[in-house]
């Protein structure tokens, strides 16, 4: 099954006759992605890696059935690109873009939520289901990594998700969809909003959020499990425990201010519910381990 | 980018928000002519971006010219490095609010906040008094409806003259809180006069960097930083954080190097600088082993994890750098991710012993710092 994409869904490329769009499409091909066509202004009548390009998304959706749009777009036009691709009807979007203006940020998760749409992003990854397809630009080839299995996990970070699915991995598990939220302060899609879908997939025994300080969106989660919106073991890595107050360490969205958003309070909102926190990427396993009986 | 008080009220001006009479002075010299537009008594405004200026006695209420140049000279005299010191008249006060507009990342909408008491920082009115905090949330797609303002000024219990003069004073905050792009625009406190004036009394504008191409640039000073090597790094692109202990990081990935960071104060050890040179400065090895030697550290700790940073590339980058630099003290790695083999040997070839396991390169920086053998 998978959550947001697998091997089935149908990804218009926005932004694919760039050096980065041309570059990942061919790795999201080979990664297993159904890549169906692409969108570049004013380049229609061009193909890349065989696929179609059109100079719209409307044109692009006239022709082709499309689930999903992947924008390797930059961050100024980001906003515009969003837009575009709700207009064409497409419900799952995911930018890339590290520098999307936050002004921009706010009124693309408006959107979004109008329209009943996810954008995933920015300043992500992307969205991976191992060996079944990705959108974004995951070093797929590290088997240490993207191994498959049946744990999903959620990010803030990119260096860092590497360093812990590895022990994830390293501890006998794989990862069936891995969705990287992104670490901007407005993010597209927040933690708790992709729960239920976890808790859908047949695939997926258990989730892993890699989270940091700053925000509420650990806590969020916390209040899901509460609700009992989410009833799989969840356990969370946070980065930033000793991290001084006030300074911008990590991404923008990790300031700590107020005593709002430590890691402490993080910490307190997740076991009150049942989750574990890892103080260590290499405990991440072993609490899953726990959890799941093994 | 936070600006300075400055430099916020000067926005305020421009977007039709009342201010005190003011001017801004560079020397004890320039402080007669600034009296001469303020009268007296006056306040001297120390202008740093710290919080709690008060409290640290950089913000003085004077009386007389002897004051003045009295308490202007210990100003630009003290060691928190003034240079910019705000000539302000004094305010005959009657009232103070608190009022700001800040981003909900969940409602994803833009969010007033307000309080019947001001000059206190709303952390700790959010902390003590949470009740007395007034939220009102603005779409972004309709913009700030008049019932809106006219519902924050009724729950500060403003009427008549005031509450009209305060209602313009919102209405044009949100106006430049969106035409500058504001992670948060704040004016705390706001004074209501004796003559029931409306005239901001502090002002924080804090600058989406992310929108640098579309909004006026101001150019990056030493005075915004607490240190120089913040400065220059900050001159680079490269996030830079200066701490006082032994060991310098230069790591790749906010996430990551915010985890080292943790993992060092777990083993006993102690951070001398945090530096990130991972996504677009992944190339940039020399300029932040550079900015890591300025400091005192016994050891440079490398660890990466690439996503699109090729680790090949990064090992390179940083047998360039020992290169070029010479390091004067030991520097452990941990680099992973593509071609991390290709990687391993470029690092061993250049006399280096390269690890794989983040806690192993932690463990053997802090115990090189503790004086262990490299």
């Amino acid at each position: 099954m998978s959550i947001f994409i697998n091997e089935t869904t149908k990804v218009l490329v926005q932004g694919i006759t760039g050096k980065e769009g041309r570059y990942w499409t061919e790795h999201m091909i080979g990664c297993g992605t159904n890549v169906v066509a692409g969108v570049t202004p004013g380049k229609e009548g061009q193909t890349v890696e065989g696929l179609d390009v059109y100079h719209s998304v409307r044109r692009a959706v006239a022709q082709e059935k499309v689930d999903a749009s992947m924008l390797f777009v930059p961050p100024r036009f980001t906003k515009d690109a969003v837009f575009e691709a709700l207009d064409g009807g497409i419900k799952k979007i995911v930018t890339i873009a590290d520098g999307i203006p936050l002004h921009d940020a706010v009124q693309i998760r408006k959107a979004a939520l109008l329209e009943g749409a996810q954008v995933i992003g920015g300043n992500t990854s992307g969205v991976i289901s191992p060996g079944k397809a990705m959108m974004g630009f995951f070093p797929y080839w590290i088997e240490r990594v993207y191994k498959p299995g049946r744990i999903g996990v959620m990010t803030r970070s990119g260096s860092l998700t590497n360093e812990v699915t590895a022990m994830v991995v390293k501890a006998g598990f794989g990862v069936s969809s891995l969705i990287g939220i992104g670490g901007d302060p407005v993010p597209g899609t927040r933690f708790a909003e992709m729960l239920p879908q976890y808790e859908q997939d047949s695939e997926t025994d258990a989730v892993v959020i890699i989270g940091e300080l700053g925000g509420s969106m650990e806590e969020e989660c916390a209040r899901m499990i509460r609700d009992g919106l989410f009833t799989k073991p969840l356990v969370a890595f946070l980065g930033g425990r000793t991290a001084p107050e006030g300074k911008r360490m990590g991404h923008a969205g990790a300031i700590v201010s107020g005593g709002k958003g430590s890691v402490k309070d993080k910490i307190k909102a997740i076991e009150s519910v049942g989750g574990k926190v890892a103080q260590r990427p290499r405990f991440v396993g072993d609490h899953l381990k726990e959890l799941l009986g093994k | 980018m936070k600006l300075f008080e400055y430099q916020a009220k000067e926005t305020f001006r421009k977007n039709g928000i009342p201010t005190p009479e003011s001017v801004l002075i560079t020397s004890e010299n320039e402080l007669g002519a600034a009296s001469e537009i303020t009268g007296y008594p006056l306040v001297l405004k120390s202008q740093l971006l710290m919080g709690g200026r008060g409290k640290a006695g950089l913000i003085r209420f004077v009386q007389d010219r002897a004051q003045a140049e009295r308490e202007c000279g210990e100003l630009f005299a003290s060691h928190f490095h003034v240079t910019k010191i705000l000539v302000e008249q004094a305010v005959d006060i009657k009232n103070e609010i608190y009022l700001s507009i800040t981003v909900d990342p969940v409602k994803a909408k833009y969010m007033i906040i307000a309080c019947a008491e001001g000059g206190v920082e709303i952390e700790t009115l959010a902390a003590e008094t949470p009740e007395k905090i007034i939220r009102e949330y603005v779409d972004p797609d309709n913009g700030l409806h008049p019932y809106q303002v006219r519902n924050v000024a009724f729950q500060l219990g403003l009427t008549g003259d005031v509450l009209k003069k305060f209602s313009l004073v919102l209405s044009n905050l949100y106006k430049a809180f969106l035409a500058n792009d504001a992670e948060l625009i704040e004016i705390n406190p706001l004074f209501i006069t004796g003559k029931d004036d409306v005239i901001a009394g502090d002002g924080k504008l804090s600058i989406d960097d992310n929108s640098g191409f579309r909004q006026k640039t101001y150019e990056i000073t030493r005075d915004y930083f607490d240190t120089d090597a913040e400065y220059e790094s900050a001159l680079e692109g490269i996030p830079y954080l200066q701490f006082d202990g032994d060991i310098s990081l230069m790591c790749a990935g906010a996430g990551l190097t915010t985890t080292v960071y943790d993992l060092i104060n777990y083993e006993g050890g102690t951070v001398a600088n945090y530096l990130e040179f991972g996504g677009p400065n992944y190339k940039k090895a020399v300029r932040a082993m550079e900015l890591c030697l300025k400091n005192d550290s016994k050891v440079i700790l490398v660890v990466t994890f690439g996503t699109i940073a090729r680790a090949d590339v990064m090992a390179e980058g940083i047998v360039d750098a020992i290169k070029r630099l010479k390091p004067d003290r030991p520097i452990v790695t941990c680099i992973r991710g593509t071609n991390e083999e290709e990687a391993n040997r470029i690092l061993k070839d250049a006399g280096l012993v390269p690890l794989y396991d983040t806690e192993e390169a932690v463990r053997k920086a802090v115990s090189i710092a503790a004086g262990g053998e490299a």
